[in-house]
């Protein structure tokens, strides 16, 4: 064979390797597989491949009557679900002009920011883990247990609280409830400390968080990043203060913001966050028993129930950033379509390929945490 | 709460302070589930004695988790709504969502504090459960998520209706019901949770589930087609049916049931009568079978059949000895309830389909029966109970002492009627309040005063009217007095002309029925009272006007004491003659057009039958 | 006015024996199954049931009572002397006696049938409670039980035939 016409078979670099991080990995928060293109220890692309947690939910709720759709809304997103039955049922208030009640506000806002206090307690587990250090991620989820019995008496169910519904809550807070409230938020206040100890101020962990994933407030803002993420590059920007729904705007609290844009930061804005939400807590209980009234505006019977036509973008503050419901309906007893904004799906996504460039292998992990992204609310 | 300075203050040591963890007990989870929450959303229960067989949970389930199970030995009653149907769930779909608590119409099913429960591979079928109160394990936990008022999602209130109030309605006989306008009419409709309860115990299982859904969904045209699929008689069956589907219906069984019946009225109303008249003739036979069919009688019975019968192909005849149709419907019940209107329009789709109708023609003098056996392949009887019953106590062969059937009549043909400035009615059923309430509105016209005093033998607990019926009558200012029991009417004599009624004495009725259940009145004769009255009207009882059959063919029928024998079909032992309506079922319009309607198939199954193959 | 009621009551009045009592009682039956029977052909087909078992129950009392007067056990007993009742005439409730006419109707012929039970039963307690109390005491209280029994299937009939409309 004549050179000029030997065409070499074209081989990877003999010091690439493609390594693949999950569906199925301590290191990956949910079902979510990430594949790295890696030079030694040194990732120089990573590609997001969603969908091991597609479940069809957004289809599925095309064929099931608006009230059916309620026990869905919980499961799009596991480790924070009442923001995603709230929007929901403030798109669908919105679309047929429910009031809601006063005392169902204040309850929503309770279930909000009991579900972000439950939400951050299993993220600080998760990140400490991915540096190596175990124990924060079991006081996390133990920590979390008990926000959990609070869930559990108030609406019947630990994680899946199909509680809200259009018009309202379904229940009213049983006698005593507040008490346990009030006592649950003294014990995680009493808690904050054993936290700093362990994780805030230790120095191994502050130094492996310090500079990884690092991004811009101008990168940041390109990639659609919001939450906790958005307010770690600088930027003082939440939902409940700028476009307030509920009585968000009747209650007192702070916006904490870093500067450094990394995993670091990240994380301190969220345990910031956690002492605001254990103050907005505070003052709901204080509020709750003096506000009478219903706990729902009567709606029609759920089986013969036609939402106007109309379609409505319905956004809160969930822990992990703007989350908003697009909400179509065409004047039926379905949605036409419902489409979720989940922010984790920016973050999991682009930024998380973006920020794993250059990223040593053992950073992988701690990027995808720090980010908060939640591959349910990815693939719905 | 402190804050704490996160600028890399605390030393490496800091973390080690942890340790004293190593001193604390940890956080275990027994090995004993622990006890869940008041509201907790576990297992199903089911009470099997509120349950009654819905299927509304089956409905709401957004997994489809449930599937109705028929159990033979429960109870199942048409008439009151209840099934032998309870609801299996397969906890491999359900979610726990508890909207199956929140909508279920009697509050039955619940949620339990159990959440456990594990099985071997072998034991799979452990996950299909049939709950009731025991549990999924047979063992007692109690409640979690049940019903509760705030956790109701069942629409219990009734959209109002409106209607005239008394001081509006006594000095005339217009319609005291306004009707739903069209928002209401959807909002009541939308109450409805499509159970069917009110098909199975209409007496001619009315598709009303699909109805009201049509209702709902705005499409009045529909609702008519589905209407007229089983009664050719709704707008009279949208003012003054007995509701049985209202009885049965399972969102009454906590709330107020579904205005079934205002629904009725509303679509009948709210689509134009040229509109109404297609859609009853759609599916009309395109061809004539040659049979001619002629009716006695155009009451709801015998024009609900001669419909059925038009639209299949057969000349039919109707011969009315009024001068109009209806029957009992136009000339027993006053124009309040139901105006005559209405009744015209029932009548003019029936007859536009072809159906001839020769008014005028009172069989027995006009036309015999025997001609109706020469002429016609098939004849039915459909005479209603047009003769009034009489108590037969002294005096009651007055003048002035008049059944009920009869003065109702009057009033609905326009005759000139005599109305006294007081009157007494005997009798506590619907027809003595229809005939007390138009007495009334005559004396109101004519004197300016209302002076009807009713009495019945029967308590109030047991009264045979409608409770509407006495509220409203009472509002209109008669008297009603209860457990008295006629003795004799009381003349004042007069020296040149016919005594004038004086009143009614009456002695105090201890009990009507004795302890098994049969008719056998006691009196107290000691407590006795007079009530005057210009007029008595008796309104106790009716019976078929049998007389018109003539003796020749009477000695040909069997007879069942005092009723003509016939079979499940409605015929009779002569083949050629059936017989339907209040006449062989007793006074109720649904069941006269139910009865209307099987005559209808039975005739059409023995005419239909080829001549050939005969 | 019933027929021969009064008149036969002054018979029973002035009757000493038991045996006699029950002679002029089965005539009493008797003559009303004879009215019945007679009245068969005269109603029509509709109502022909009706008074086919009012002749056929007169019957069977006529049997039970010819029965009686001739069974031995009583024999002697019946030979006893009976005290005069006295007479308590208390109408039945509310339904009167009429005239029957030539063509009764239903109605008629319960209200006359009804009646004619209520003067037997009332007959048979006087005579109960002018007898002492022995084995004609217990006839006479069987007897007007019966007739009691009599009426209230009557009275059955009765709310069917003319307030249910005969369904």
């Amino acid at each position: 064979m004549r050179p000029e016409n030997y065409e070499a078979q074209r081989q990877p670099p003999s010091h690439e390797y493609e390594l693949n991080i999950g569906p199925n990995h301590p290191g990956i928060e949910g079902n979510y597989a990430f594949k790295l293109r890696l030079h030694g220890d040194r990732v120089l692309e990573g590609k997001a491949d969603a969908g091991y947690l597609h479940r069809g939910f957004e289809k599925l709720m095309e064929g099931r009557l608006w009230i059916q759709n309620l026990a869905i809304t919980p499961r799009i997103c596991v480790p924070d679900p009442v923001p995603m039955e709230v929007s929901y049922c403030l798109a669908v208030e919105e679309l047929c002009g429910l009031e809601i009640p006063e005392r169902a506000q204040w309850l929503r806002v309770l279930q909000l920011e009991l579900s972000r206090i439950a939400a951050h307690l299993f993220t600080f587990g998760g990140h400490a883990a991915t540096t190596g250090m175990y124990s924060p991620m079991f006081w996390g989820i133990a920590d979390r247990d008990l926000v959990l019995d609070l869930f559990e008496e108030l609406t019947g169910g630990r994680v899946y609280h199909i509680y809200n519904i259009p018009g309202g809550v379904r229940r009213d807070a049983p006698d005593g409830f507040l008490d346990r409230v009030r006592s649950t938020l003294d014990y995680l206040d009493s808690r904050l400390p054993d936290y700093d100890n362990l994780l805030f101020t230790n120095q191994v962990f502050v130094h492996r968080a310090k500079g990884v994933g690092t991004m811009s407030r101008e990168q940041a803002l390109e990639w659609g990043v919001t939450g906790p993420n958005l307010r770690a590059t600088g930027l003082e920007f939440d939902v409940r203060r700028d476009d307030p729904y509920l009585v968000y705007d009747d209650l007192d609290f702070d916006i904490p913001t870093e500067e450094a844009g990394d995993a670091w930061a990240r994380t301190l804005v969220r345990r910031k966050e956690l002492v605001q939400s254990i103050r907005i807590a505070r003052q709901v209980i204080a509020a709750l028993p003096s506000i009478a009234g219903p706990i729902r505006c009567p709606i029609p019977n759920p089986l013969a129930w036609n939402v106007p036509a109309g379609s409505v973008y319905t956004r809160v503050e969930s822990s992990k950033g703007e989350l908003a419901w697009y909400v179509v309906s065409n004047g039926g007893e379905r949605p036409y379509r419902t489409h979720v904004r989940g922010p984790s799906q920016m973050h999991a996504v682009q930024v998380l390929e973006k920020l794993s460039v250059g990223c040593r292998l053992e950073d992988v992990a701690q990027t995808m945490f720090s980010l908060d992204a939640c591959p349910p609310e990815v693939d719905r | 709460m402190r804050d704490i300075d996160y600028k890399d203050k605390g030393g490496i040591l800091n973390p080690l302070k942890s340790l004293s963890f190593f001193g604390r007990s940890s956080v275990t989870v027994p090995l004993e589930p622990r006890a869940a929450s008041a509201n907790y959303r576990g297992f199903h229960l089911n009470d099997w004695e509120a349950c009654i067989g819905c299927s509304t949970c089956q409905k709401v389930c957004d997994n489809a988790a449930i599937t109705m199970v028929s159990i033979p030995d429960l109870p199942q009653d048409p008439a009151k709504g209840i099934r032998n149907l309870r609801p299996a769930i397969d906890y491999g779909r359900c979610c726990w969502c508890a909207l199956c608590v929140d909508l279920c119409p009697t509050g039955s099913i619940s949620l339990s504090r159990e959440y456990v429960h594990t099985c071997l591979d072998s034991e799979l079928d452990s996950y299909f459960v049939l709950p009731d109160s025991n549990g999924i394990h047979g063992t007692p936990y109690p409640k979690g998520w049940a019903k509760s008022e705030d956790a109701d999602l069942v629409a219990l209130e009734r959209a109002r209706m409106e209607e005239l109030p008394p001081p509006e309605r006594i000095g005339n006989f217009n319609e005291i019901v306004a009707g739903y306008d069209a928002n209401q009419a959807i909002i009541e409709a939308s109450r409805c949770v499509q159970c069917g309860m009110c098909f199975d115990a209409c007496p001619t299982h009315m598709n009303a589930p699909e109805y009201i859904r049509a209702i709902w969904k705005g499409d009045l045209e529909q609702a008519v087609r589905e209407i007229y699929r089983t009664n050719p008689f709704a707008h009279t069956c949208g003012r003054v049916c007995t509701h049985r589907c209202e009885d049965a219906c399972s969102v009454g069984h906590r709330g107020t049931p579904i205005a079934i019946r205002w629904l009725k009225r509303y679509a009948m109303d709210a689509v134009d009568h040229e509109r109404v008249k297609r859609i009853a003739a759609e599916g009309k036979a395109r061809f004539l079978s040659g049979k001619r069919v002629a009716v006695v009688g155009a009451g709801p019975a015998g024009l609900t059949a001669a419909f059925d019968l038009i639209k299949q192909g057969y000349e039919v005849t109707v011969f009315e000895a009024r001068p109009k149709a209806g029957g009992m419907v136009r000339y027993g019940i006053p124009d309040y309830r139901l105006p005559q209107d209405r009744i015209d329009r029932d009548v003019d789709v029936i007859a536009s389909l072809g159906v001839k109708i020769r008014y005028g023609t009172q069989v027995g003098t006009d036309i015999t029966m025997a001609e109706l056996e020469r002429d016609y392949d098939a004849v039915i009887l459909t005479i209603g109970l047009w003769m009034g019953r009489s108590t037969r106590i002294p005096g009651s062969d007055h003048p002035r002492v008049k059944r009920a059937v009869t003065l109702l009549r009057d009033v609905a043909e326009k005759v000139k009627v005599s109305v006294p400035a007081s009157a007494i009615v005997i009798g506590g059923g619907n027809v003595a309040m229809d005939v007390a309430r138009t007495i009334a509105r005559l004396q109101k016209q004519t004197y300016g005063q209302v002076k009807v005093t009713v009495t019945a033998l029967e308590d109030l607990e047991h009264f045979l009217a409608d409770p509407e019926e006495i509220k409203e009558a009472r509002e209109e200012g008669v008297e009603i007095l209860p457990a008295r029991g006629p003795q004799e009417i009381l003349f004042k004599p007069r020296k040149y002309e016919v005594d004038k009624i004086h009143g009614l004495r009456t002695w105090r009725v201890l009990s009507i029925f004795d302890a098994q259940g049969r008719f056998a009145p006691r009196h107290d004769e000691a407590d006795e009272q007079i009530h005057e009255g210009e007029m008595v009207v008796e309104a106790i009882g009716q019976a078929a006007e049998v007389e018109v059959l003539g003796e020749e063919l009477t000695e040909r029928l069997d007879w069942n004491r005092g009723r003509l024998e016939i079979d499940d079909q409605g015929r009779t032992n002569l083949s050629w003659l059936w017989a339907a309506g209040d006449m062989v079922r007793g006074p109720d319009v649904v069941s006269a057009v139910a009865d209307g309607h099987r005559v209808a198939l039975s005739i059409n199954g023995v005419l239909s039958i080829r001549e050939d193959a005969a | 006015m019933i027929e021969g009621a009064v008149s036969s009551y002054e018979k029973i009045k002035s009757k000493t024996s038991l045996r006699e009592i029950l002679e002029v009682a089965c005539s009493f039956e008797a003559s009303a199954r004879d009215f019945y029977t007679d009245l068969i052909p005269k109603v029509g087909k509709n109502m022909r049931w009706l008074v086919e078992e009012l002749a056929a129950e007169e019957q069977q009392h006529f049997d039970l009572l010819n029965g009686l007067a001739s069974r031995e056990d009583i024999a002697e007993q019946i030979k006893a002397e009976v005290r005069i009742p006295t007479t308590d005439t208390r109408f039945s409730d509310a339904v009167q006696l009429p005239d029957l006419g030539a063509k009764p109707d239903d109605q008629a012929v319960l209200q006359y049938a009804m009646g004619r039970e209520q003067i037997a039963m009332e007959h048979y307690r006087s005579l109960a409670e002018g007898t002492e109390p022995g084995p004609i005491h217990d006839l006479f209280g069987y007897l007007a039980d019966e007739e009691t029994k009599h009426k209230t299937e009557l009275e059955k009939v009765y709310y069917e035939v003319v307030h249910s409309g005969g369904v």
